[in-house]
């Protein structure tokens, strides 16, 4: 049973130009108790498809077209019907949000004591005794000591302190979805580490969705089920973290796993991808991602290739030289991408 | 820190007023009194001598008075005796003869007496005048942050509006105009071409006659008389917190928090009070703090204008006569508020702004 369905969602932002077309036709299905990495370079519509998530998107956007269809206890709703207050009540009881800024998302003039309670207010807990209860339960559980974090100031915590705060208070009203934006940006290699490691018990203990948004494909395949790869605001590629990994087949997908430094490889194997993503507004005739691509053959700048199965149903790309890349990286499923053309 | 050297430290007090008074300094309080005593001092200072190389004495005046009151049977040096002898302090001893003396009784509380309605003391002059100032100027002033706070804050949420356009334009357009201007313009309209307001009726502080009290009557006869100055005022300071409080809200609206706070499903109510608004109007307290400081020294243009006798229309008074004890007295008291309603911004900003004024911390 999947937990969120989206489905042919498209989000233009309305600039003086015309309107940028920031997310195009995105469809994928979130089951329960898993995570979806979505994954892509800045600007390839990934954080404002999140924000659209919970329609937060900021003024000047609009949703051009889709649905989000959210199913709780086999009641399914579509998020972009919900009235002001349903949707206040959807947002953090059933999906909440980790973002980028976590270290400016807390309200600086007042306690984290009360954040805790205004979150708790806003969905109708009203006993100050449970909710500090519960609060000192999920600090304890994301590792922090509540005496200490709750009547502190946001500025009196360190950056992964507030991580870890806003971590606990995503998890107060026990969502079912959390969406995490680039969680660990901010953050030093240490404290990264903690973090993901944080998630992956408290999604093994408490068994919520995750969506989890990254630029960095270690940190993503190390806590995602299924990734999705984000190019110009299109899905690109959609697969099992083992397949994105070894048998990637959109060249744009293996393009971000060429770019990734790995321990074992030479110095040389760092390849960056050469040019820019294409201009959001004016979008080029054909595949948005030919001029960047070493595959690339006339055929490829006539349509934009839609996103189909290959090898397998669970693994699509919207590539129509799939074959190619297939053939270039040959047969064998045992090495990663990366050592393989190193 | 102060380098203590650890080694080859001598046994015995040895007292260094520099040390002592370098702990002082780094004393938050004790730093805060000192700088405002030394502020008093200083403004005190330059008055003092500056009023007295103002052309023409409070002697020189007086005896030209008594000349012409008496249609020149007076001679010129009787005139002068006679008027040196009203006068409680000696104007012809040597400057710094009188500064010293002034500083004296200045430091036992003491600011003397007016030169000209012989004897009363600068004291009950300033009393007698303050609450007048107190009343129209504060008023005009609360008035004018609450509205403004208020509209600024509509503003901001509607931004781009046709009332968002309305209220900036409105206010960025009153924030520039003096408030003399505001004034004469008003008389010329209301009062001599529409003639809706009889302004001969509102001068004053109130209408002779009445004997002043908290009743009925009296309360509602001297908002009567502080209708205009309390308007101009308000109109004159409004623009300025509408414009501060939209763009303060503006910036507010753009914060992390407030998403965040969007995100996690909060009320707007609690959105726009305690997420937004409480943290766009933390800048504006210390500009209504320095504007509270400078209520005494009262609103001097508009005062005469209406002629209503607060601390502003008795300091031109003062100095047309050239009476030096009340000019010093009011420009003493106003200093004196300014550097409180300083201090008082600060203790207020760092109980509204957790990050200031609390060192250290949990962070890690």
């Amino acid at each position: 049973m999947s937990v969120l369905s989206v489905r042919g969602l498209s989000i233009d932002y309305l600039t003086r130009r015309g309107p940028v077309h920031a997310v195009r036709d995105v469809s994928f299905e979130l089951e329960k108790s898993e995570t979806l990495a979505i994954i892509g370079e800045s600007g390839s519509g990934k954080t404002t498809l999140a924000v659209g998530l919970i329609r937060l998107s900021p003024r000047g956007t609009k949703v051009a077209k889709g649905e989000i269809l959210y199913t709780k206890n086999g009641m399914t709703n579509d998020i972009r019907k919900l009235d002001d207050d349903d949707l206040r009540e959807y947002r953090w009881a059933e999906c909440a949000m980790v973002f980028q800024a976590a270290l400016n998302s807390f309200n600086p003039v007042i306690t984290i004591w009360e954040q805790f309670l205004d979150t708790a207010r806003a969905h109708g807990l009203n006993d100050r005794r449970r909710v500090h209860d519960r609060a000192a339960e999920l600090l304890d559980l994301v590792h922090l000591d509540a005496g200490r974090v709750l009547p502190a100031f946001p500025h009196e915590l360190s950056g992964g302190m507030k991580q870890r705060v806003l971590i606990a208070l995503a998890l107060m009203l026990e969502p079912q979805m959390v969406i995490l934006d680039e969680p660990t940006t901010a953050l030093d290699i240490l404290t990264q580490r903690s973090i993901i490691d944080l998630l992956r018990q408290l999604r093994q203990r408490l068994g919520f969705s995750m969506i989890f948004i990254s630029h960095d494909l270690s940190i993503a395949a190390e806590l995602a089920d299924r990734m999705i790869t984000m190019y110009a605001g299109r899905v690109v590629e959609h697969a099992r973290v083992a397949d994105m990994f070894y048998r990637p087949r959109h060249p744009y997908s293996l393009g971000l796993l060429r770019a990734v430094p790995r321990v074992s490889g030479a110095l040389g194997s760092v390849a960056s991808i050469p040019g820019s993503p294409p201009d959001l507004v004016r979008l080029p005739k054909g595949c948005t991602y030919a001029a960047r691509c070493p595959y690339a053959i006339d055929a490829c700048r006539e349509a934009d290739p839609p996103l189909l199965p290959v090898d397998t149903p669970q693994h699509e790309a919207a590539c129509i030289r799939w074959q190619h890349v297939a053939e270039v990286l040959g047969s064998d499923a045992e090495i990663p991408v990366a050592e393989k053309l190193a | 820190m102060t380098a203590v050297p650890v080694a080859a430290k001598p046994i015995g007090v040895h007292w260094n007023p520099r040390r002592y008074l370098g702990g002082m300094w780094r004393h938050p309080i004790a730093r805060a009194i000192l700088k405002a005593t030394l502020t008093i001092w200083v403004t005190t200072t330059i008055t003092f001598f500056l009023i007295r190389l103002m052309p023409g004495s409070p002697v020189e005046l007086k005896i030209d008075e008594l000349i012409q009151s008496s249609n020149g049977a007076i001679s010129y040096e009787d005139a002068r005796a006679i008027a040196s002898s009203l006068f409680a302090i000696d104007l012809s001893a040597p400057l710094h003869e009188q500064y010293l003396s002034f500083m004296w009784s200045l430091i036992h509380l003491d600011i003397g007496k007016s030169f000209l309605s012989s004897g009363t003391s600068v004291t009950s002059i300033i009393l007698a005048v303050l609450p007048w100032t107190l009343f129209s100027v504060g008023t005009g002033l609360l008035l004018s942050f609450i509205v403004g706070i208020a509209l600024g804050l509509l503003a901001a949420y509607r931004r781009n509006s046709l009332l968002d356009r309305v209220i900036s334009t409105a206010g960025s357009v009153v924030s520039s105009v003096p408030n003399y201007l505001v004034a004469i313009m008003l008389i010329l309209f209301l009062g001599v071409q529409a003639r809706i307001i009889n302004f001969t009726a509102m001068r004053g502080a109130y209408s002779p006659g009445l004997q002043p009290g908290l009743y009925p009557a009296f309360v509602g006869d001297i908002f009567f008389h502080a209708a205009m100055p309390i308007t101009i005022y308000f109109l004159t300071q409004i623009g300025q917190w509408i414009l501060s409080m939209r763009s303060a809200t503006l910036s507010a609206l753009e914060e992390d928090y407030v998403t965040a706070a969007r995100a996690r499903g909060l009320t707007d109510g609690r959105i726009r009070t305690a997420y937004v608004g409480r943290n766009a109007v933390l800048p504006l307290v210390t500009q209504l703090a320095i504007s509270v400081g400078f209520i005494v020294g009262g609103a001097a243009i508009i005062e005469q204008i209406f002629a209503y006798q607060g601390v502003g229309l008795r300091l031109l008074d003062a100095v047309r006569q050239r009476d030096y004890p009340v000019i010093q007295g009011i420009v003493l008291l106003t200093t004196i508020s300014v550097v409180v309603a300083n201090l008082a911004a600060d203790l207020v900003y760092s109980k509204l702004d957790p990050r200031i004024g609390r060192a250290g911390g949990a962070a890690g």
